[in-house]
């Protein structure tokens, strides 16, 4: 029974995906439908909170693995895509949007719960080239180099993966995850190298801020809110899967957690900032592992909202919204935004910080709080943007759709974890987000620090790769 | 030709594709580097799957036991060649289409033009 509903659920967007090409009429429908479906299944999934495993085809086939974390991963794709969908929902988008969206949101699904490397490298494959499309709908030729050079640095990774996936077959006549234990070191290298890129963690990630800050608003809030998670979760997976790769996990979930809050707090346009940001933040999803997947919903929600609601302001530039101030109402979003991922009490990024900080090991916690003061930082110049009554403004009701699924699944997934609210956490909560403001206003706020972009150039980014497979043969030779 | 003696031309092609893609300056070139290392990454599929013999696995029953090809990695890399190739023609005619703009291709100056 919870066979077949689990493999109809991941078919349908894809049959679905094609075939509302062809209803333009209804497309925005069947695409919301297809959302919500994946909502209330992993709710379903969490509820039950059994793991189990489907086997498709023998031993050579699709492995299959649904457990807690991929519930919270598959909840916060389907709110996200529905968030979005909603956004869209009067903006004259093309059926071919649409059917892009849907299979986009059908490959995030499948690479949440699959647990064989090929199904992996197929999901993933084709999240890149769905998101190729996404990025490049406007057609511009900005739009179209940013999209090239997502396509390209992500299938490059994606090949080193694959030598890496068939030097695992090699050693356990298998493709699946469990296979990493008894492969040789260089395996594991080449594997997560891919998902590294794919992911934008760490160095691997200088790619992600100009594809998240120059794609249009809605595609930036999904590909910063779920589809970097998608190769995220597969190194949750198998940190959680095989324990001698917990370490490699959790030190690269720190190194990218202070490289992308270090250039987050200097940054001055607001959707490079947010970019930025999500690098930092997978950090925290990789730091625990094994709690990951509460983090990376919260995480997904509130950049879902803030790319939203950035993409309404009237610049990019923090500077002239100084000046300018920004609408009453758009403050109001902001600040539960910002409020929940920089830890205030009584939203749910507050108890998923909370939750990961009690998960992470000695050796992690003076990073990890380094980086929360960090978030406070780069948030604070949100929060204290100058507010105006605009009369003339008008939000449209959609706007308001999407805003409401995602803050209302902020207030009510904090329902997960309650033993968070104890008055030491609280007080250090606090304590960590007034450090944070107030090294905003007294250092952040008047040094202009302009980091130098070369290291985003193509080359270079081509080129860390092979820096990164130098480190991890090291790291995991080690 | 030794299994080892491949195995190191099957590497040296992915490193010449990859080196390819770093010093190519033409965008098309680059491509075609790409295409290159991916040539390879098959070629060593078919490498891994040739380890136990390179017979068609296909069961005789009057030849009795022969050293087979594993069929494994040769099928899991015809779905990595389809998707490969999709991506190939996806970005070719994206480039198509910028190379209106950018008659020479070059990337460095694609980048310059297209970075805020």
């Amino acid at each position: 029974m919870i066979d077949d509903i689990t493999i109809i659920w991941i078919l349908l967007p894809f049959v679905v995906g094609f075939s509302i090409y062809l209803l333009p009429r209804w497309n925005r429908y069947f695409a919301l439908a297809i959302a919500a479906l994946s909502v209330v299944y992993s709710i379903g999934l969490l509820w039950s909170l059994e793991p189990f495993t489907l086997e498709l085809l023998d031993s050579f086939g699709v492995t299959l693995m649904f457990d807690e974390l991929s519930g919270y991963f598959i909840l916060m794709n389907g709110l996200v895509t529905g968030a979005v969908l909603l956004y869209c929902f009067d903006k004259q988008k093309s059926p071919f949007f649409y059917t892009q969206l849907v299979i986009l949101h059908g490959a995030v699904n499948a690479t949440f719960c699959c647990a064989d490397l090929i199904s992996l490298y197929v999901a993933l494959e084709c999240i890149g080239i769905a998101a190729f499309l996404l990025i490049t709908y406007s057609r511009s030729d900005r739009s179209l180099w940013v999209g090239l050079r997502y396509l390209f640095i992500s299938n490059t990774a994606m090949l080193f993966y694959l030598i890496g996936a068939v030097l695992v077959y090699q050693a356990s006549n298998s493709f699946a995850f469990s296979g990493l234990a008894v492969a040789p070191k260089e395996a594991i290298a080449l594997i997560f190298l891919g998902l590294l890129t794919k992911g934008g963690i760490f160095v691997s990630g200088l790619w992600l801020p100009l594809t998240h800050g120059e794609s249009e608003t809605p595609v930036s809030a999904l590909l910063s809110g779920v589809v970097v998670k998608a190769g995220v979760f597969p190194l949750a997976r198998c940190a959680l899967l095989v324990p001698e790769l917990d370490p490699v996990v959790r030190l690269f979930g720190v190194g990218t957690a202070l490289l992308g809050v270090g250039y987050a707090v200097f940054e001055k346009d607001t959707k490079r900032m947010l970019a930025f940001h999500t690098v930092s933040q997978l950090g925290f999803v990789l730091a625990a592992p094994a709690v990951g997947g509460f983090y990376a919903l919260t995480h997904g929600l509130v950049k879902g909202a803030l790319f939203l609601t950035a993409g309404q302001l009237s610049s990019r530039n923090f500077k002239v919204l100084r000046e300018q101030s920004i609408p009453r109402a758009y403050w109001w979003v902001l600040v539960l935004a910002c409020a929940s991922i920089s830890g205030l009490p009584f939203l749910a990024g507050y108890s998923s910080k909370i939750l990961t900080m009690k998960n992470i090991l000695p050796w992690q916690s003076f990073a990890l709080n380094v980086a929360a003061v960090g978030t406070a930082i780069s948030f604070a110049k949100f929060i204290f943007l100058p507010k105006k009554t605009d009369p003339s403004l008008k939000i449209l009701p959609n706007f308001y759709g999407a805003i409401v699924l995602l803050l209302g699944g902020l207030f009510v997934t904090n329902s997960f974890y309650l033993e968070a609210y104890q008055p030491s956490n609280i007080l250090k909560a606090l304590v960590t987000i007034g450090i944070g403001w107030l090294a905003y206003g007294l250092i952040f706020q008047r040094i202009t620090v302009k980091l130098p972009r070369v290291v985003e150039q193509f080359e270079h980014l081509v080129g860390v790769m092979s820096l990164v497979l130098t480190g991890l043969f090291w790291l995991v030779l080690a | 030709m030794s299994m080892s003696m491949l195995e190191a031309c099957v590497f040296a092609v992915i490193f010449i594709g990859f080196f390819g893609i770093i010093f190519k300056k033409n965008l098309i070139m680059k491509i075609l580097a790409m295409d290159v290392m991916s040539t390879g990454v098959i070629a060593y599929y078919i490498l891994v799957a040739a380890r136990g013999g390179i017979f068609a696995p296909i069961v005789d029953a009057d030849q009795g036991a022969i050293a087979y090809a594993d069929p494994v990695p040769q099928a899991v890399i015809l779905t990595a060649i389809v998707i490969g190739f999709s991506i190939q023609a996806l970005m070719l005619v994206g480039v198509m289409k910028l190379s209106r703009d950018n008659p020479t291709l070059e990337t460095s100056e694609i980048e310059k033009s297209h970075t805020p």
